[in-house]
């Protein structure tokens, strides 16, 4: 468990290039010497990819329900009102 | 209304920009619907890149919510086609990936499978929470449990991407 948590924490180094030249080489370099490990790279890759598309339905979620507080305020309510008539 | 000093500054920018931007998209035919939408893309934007430290402002943050706005909702015109732009016209594109249909069933699936660890993973990886703030949020026991059980985390989702995958070919 300790060696698989250990290769997460490297590959996000990696992928979010916190690691100095020659250890990023190394990365590489292993990508090109095992495709488990460099399927396992690509895995993380999307993982961070989805982790930014869950942050953002959050977000749009988040603004939805602004919108809807301020719909709640007459005074914004009656100008989007007034837009839209 | 609400006006108080500790408002959200994301909501006094709504309440100030909104009306502003679904003006503008009225008098080229658009409708409520639309002007939300990209006024919502637009704000995720701007927070984004206020939580990066990639804002940079010469005008006032009104100012450049409306402008990332307009350019949305030219994108946005031009794809649906709605509104006609003058021709060799290219709108610039805002920094905001869509998710794709694939992508978003496999995020689908995995909120399915365990919405905590995504939970966690967003407040770390996309809102920035450093790791004191996530071993308090989540009720860790100080920053190294943290960090481990965000490892563990990420493994999880990781596996559960290469299984999906492997089905999916």
């Amino acid at each position: 468990m300790r060696i698989e948590l250990q290769e997460t924490a490297l590959i996000d180094r990696y992928l979010l290039r916190q690691l100095d030249e020659a250890a990023m080489r190394e990365v590489e370099a292993c990508m090109l010497a095992s495709n488990a490990f460099a399927e396992t790279v690509e895995a993380q890759r999307l993982a961070h990819r989805l982790i930014r598309f869950y942050g953002r339905r959050q977000e749009r979620h988040r603004l939805g329900e602004i919108y809807r507080i301020l719909h709640g305020e007459p005074g914004f309510a009656r100008q989007i009102a007034n837009i839209f008539a | 209304m609400m006006t108080s000093q500790t408002e959200d500054p994301i909501v006094r920018l709504y309440r100030e920009s909104f009306p502003d931007f679904a003006r503008l998209v009225r008098k080229r035919g658009g409708n409520l619907e639309q002007a939300k939408d990209c006024f919502h893309d637009a704000l995720l934007i701007f927070m984004e890149k206020e939580r990066t430290g990639k804002l940079q402002l010469n005008v006032s943050a009104r100012a450049y919510l409306l402008g990332i706005a307009r350019i949305c909702w030219l994108r946005k015109a031009k794809r649906e086609s709605f509104l006609p732009l003058a021709e060799g016209y290219e709108p610039a594109a805002p920094e905001d990936a869509d998710e794709e249909g694939p992508e978003r069933q496999l995020l689908d699936a995995l909120i399915a499978s365990g919405r905590k660890c995504l939970d966690l993973l967003q407040a770390f990886y996309y809102q920035g929470f450093s790791l004191d703030e996530l071993a308090s949020r989540f009720g860790f026991n100080g920053k190294r449990s943290a960090a481990v059980q965000k490892h563990k985390c990420l493994g999880k989702v990781r596996e559960e991407i290469k299984t999906r995958h492997s089905y999916a070919h």
